[in-house]
């Protein structure tokens, strides 16, 4: 199936800002997250079509993920 | 301090701390060990001055009655990690209650000042009355105890706070440095005047890259005051590092917390900058105002797009392996180094450009030097100045201040020393009094008459509830964009519970860089508690006294006049909702008041109980 893969941040570097992806149906963010090799400790907001989701949710085919880093203030 | 018992929460009057009162007016100066009331009281901070100023409810804030506090906490220049924190306290000249009463409030800063202090064997100054005349304070250590010796500061006036740290650098070996700029000198005309805090990295470099206790108005006190500038000299005490606490410092450095504040070249996030990376997907980086427009103009500040033309350098604070800051310089033609600009963090970054429609690295750097030399908090300043520019956006045919707009650098830059010279008492005097001034309040973006920070009101009911500073008095300004959360059973529990732990860092001496997340409750804490002063306290002792001391706040603000009224968001929020931001909306009127009733149900009982326990009203 085929995602939409956007990054944000320090995740871009060496990689990309969006991308399309294939990947086997029925895939977790988490494997998605692996197969990127993104800094998992650095990882803080995933959203599914703009909805926020967790690292466990799973994607379907035309899906839009975007990863985005953790966001703490200061 | 003096800890004669290893039980602070049962035992604390055997915990003295050592406090010099010093009357400004007379000379006399009173040395005390004065017990501890309280865990609030040892960890100190403005868990302890809080204390203090409930006891004396004031009707404005530049009187002699107002007492400026300087103190640390528990754990200020101690091995534990970002230990390097003080805290000034006094009832404020800028943020105040609709009736017109000063609100207390306290403001932090790093630097080396904080340990230095510590180290002079001084836990607390108090400062009361006023100087005829400009002078300066040496705190040093004797053989009899610490000693304070008042210097005059006339040679000092006029100079911008590095141009005064690197002064008196000259004259004191050994010593750290706290020092107002012109602007807190102009505290009739400046009620936001800041406190520059020197650093190891200004002191060896010459550079201005020192830090600041900005919020509220401290350095307008402490130029009402007339004290010019503060010396802590001492030599540097180098306590072994034990066990527990190393162990302690590895988690702090390279847990998750801090993972985004190192550099990125080391597999970091690259410092609070990177906010602006994970907000501008739901368009909440605030723009011209806050009113962020769903274009793109925000992107002109992120790193990646900075990184080309100007050379950054990631530093971190002495003895700190968190390193947070970015500093911008110049870049040549030839790709080296030039000249350095400024220090980029989130709130200043933002404040004091995309927010007042200046969009290119380098002149936002000038303005946050501009600011940082004449000695402004540069939330107050920001935000001011986006409401003027804001107000001359809509009224054209009625400008103020020569119709400076949005974007115009020169100009801006201009207002910016004026307001730090006195000469732009509208600025200098907040957007409260100013939108109050012009009449139109709505988009005059500060909550309880204290400018809100870098996040965008839509995203933050929280602010409604914070006793200080917006953000660092209550860690809810990320919940919605982080958590997409909008449940109230979610936000009453933030507010009520988990995310004013946040202040708790205020009070114990340490940057809430080390645990942001969870607070000063955690076993952590209660390692370096145990290794450094073999005081044993549980997560649940740190978590209460921080929650009393919060509580406290609030009650405090209720004692200065301040009605539920006044616990709102800016009104434009609500009245004219912006389409661009892409959240959903908890910030409507409905939603606030139904929060609003479910808080203070929470509240209002402990505030109850708290004033009942401190023989307040």
């Amino acid at each position: 199936m085929t995602l939409t893969v956007k990054l944000y941040g320090v995740f871009r570097i060496g990689r990309f800002k969006e991308k399309q992806l294939e990947f086997a149906d029925g895939v977790c963010i988490d494997e998605v997250v692996e197969h990127l090799q993104l800094n998992r400790q650095l990882l803080g907001i995933i959203l599914i079509n703009d909805k926020h989701a967790n690292i466990t949710s799973t994607l379907a085919d035309g899906d839009t993920l975007a990863l985005l880093p953790i966001l703490e203030g200061g | 301090m003096q800890i004669l018992t290893t039980d602070p929460v049962k035992e604390p009057s055997r915990i003295l701390y050592r406090r010099c009162v010093l009357d400004l007016q007379s000379g006399e100066q009173t040395f005390n060990d004065v017990p501890c009331s309280n865990l609030e009281d040892v960890l100190g901070g403005f868990g302890r001055s809080f204390q203090q100023l409930a006891k004396r409810p004031l009707g404005e804030a530049y009187c002699d009655e107002n007492p400026l506090i300087i103190n640390t906490g528990l754990l200020t220049g101690s091995t534990a990690m970002t230990g390097m924190r003080t805290y000034f306290s006094a009832y404020s000249p800028l943020k105040q209650s609709l009736k017109g009463l000063p609100a207390a409030i306290w403001s932090a800063g790093s630097g080396k000042f904080g340990a230095k202090f510590k180290w002079t064997g001084l836990d607390e100054l108090i400062l009361e009355n006023r100087s005829d005349k400009p002078v300066y304070l040496v705190i040093r250590p004797t053989e009899q105890g610490p000693q304070i010796d008042v210097k005059p500061a006339e040679h000092l006036c006029g100079l911008t706070t590095h141009e005064k740290i690197m002064e008196l650098q000259q004259h004191y070996e050994d010593a750290h440095f706290a020092a107002i700029g012109p602007a807190g000198e102009n505290w009739q005309q400046v009620l936001m005047g800041s406190i520059a805090l020197s650093t190891e990295n200004q002191l060896r470099s010459g550079e201005d890259k020192q830090r600041f206790a900005g919020r509220g108005g401290m350095g307008s006190m402490m130029g009402y005051k007339n004290v010019l500038a503060l010396v802590a000299q001492a030599p540097d005490q180098k306590k072994p590092l034990s066990e527990a606490v190393k162990k302690v410092n590895t988690n702090v450095v390279k847990g998750g917390g801090a993972a985004r504040l190192q550099p990125i070249k080391r597999g970091g996030g690259g410092g609070t900058w990177a906010a602006y990376d994970v907000l501008q997907p739901f368009h909440a980086v605030p723009v011209n105002n806050f009113r962020p427009q769903g274009n793109d103009l925000p992107e002109r500040m992120l790193r990646e797009n900075v990184d080309k033309d100007y050379d950054l350098e990631s530093s971190a604070c002495w003895r700190c392996g968190i390193t947070c800051h970015n500093y911008v310089y110049e870049k040549k033609p030839d790709g080296s180094r030039g000249e350095f600009l400024s220090k980029f963090d989130y709130e200043p970054l933002n404040l004091l450009s995309t927010n007042i429609g200046i969009h290119d690295p380098g002149q936002g750097a000038r303005l946050i030097q501009a600011c940082d030399l004449m000695g402004m908090d540069a939330i107050s300043l920001g935000v001011t100045l986006s409401y003027l520019l804001a107000w001359n956006e809509r009224h054209p045919d009625k400008p103020l201040f020569d119709g400076v707009g949005f974007g115009d650098y020169e100009k801006i830059r201009e207002l910016i020393l004026a307001t730090g010279k006195g000469s732009c008492p509208d600025i200098g005097s907040g957007s409260m009094r100013l939108s109050q001034k012009t009449g139109e309040t709505d988009y005059a973006y500060h909550v309880k008459g204290l400018e809100i920070a870098a996040y965008q009101p839509e995203t933050n009911p929280g602010y409604i509830w914070a006793i200080a500073g917006g953000h660092m008095t209550m860690g809810t300004y990320g919940m919605l964009i982080r958590e997409g959360k909008t449940d109230f059973d979610s936000w009453v529990d933030a507010i009520t519970r988990d995310k004013l732990q946040i202040v708790g860092f205020d009070m114990i001496g340490l940057c809430k860089f080390f645990d942001i997340t969870k607070g000063i409750g955690t076993q952590m804490v209660v390692d370096c508690l145990k290794s450094d002063f073999n005081l044993e306290v549980t997560e649940e002792d740190l978590r209460a006294a921080v929650h009393r001391a919060f509580i406290l706040g609030l009650i405090m603000e209720k004692q200065q006049g301040y009605t539920e009224a006044e616990y709102a968001l800016p009104a434009e929020v609500a009245k004219i909702p912006n389409p661009h931001i892409k959240i959903p909306d908890i910030s409507n009127l409905a939603y606030i008041e139904q929060l609003s009733q479910r808080v203070w149900a929470v509240f209002k009982p402990e505030m109850e109980t708290v004033a009942k326990e401190l023989g307040l009203k």
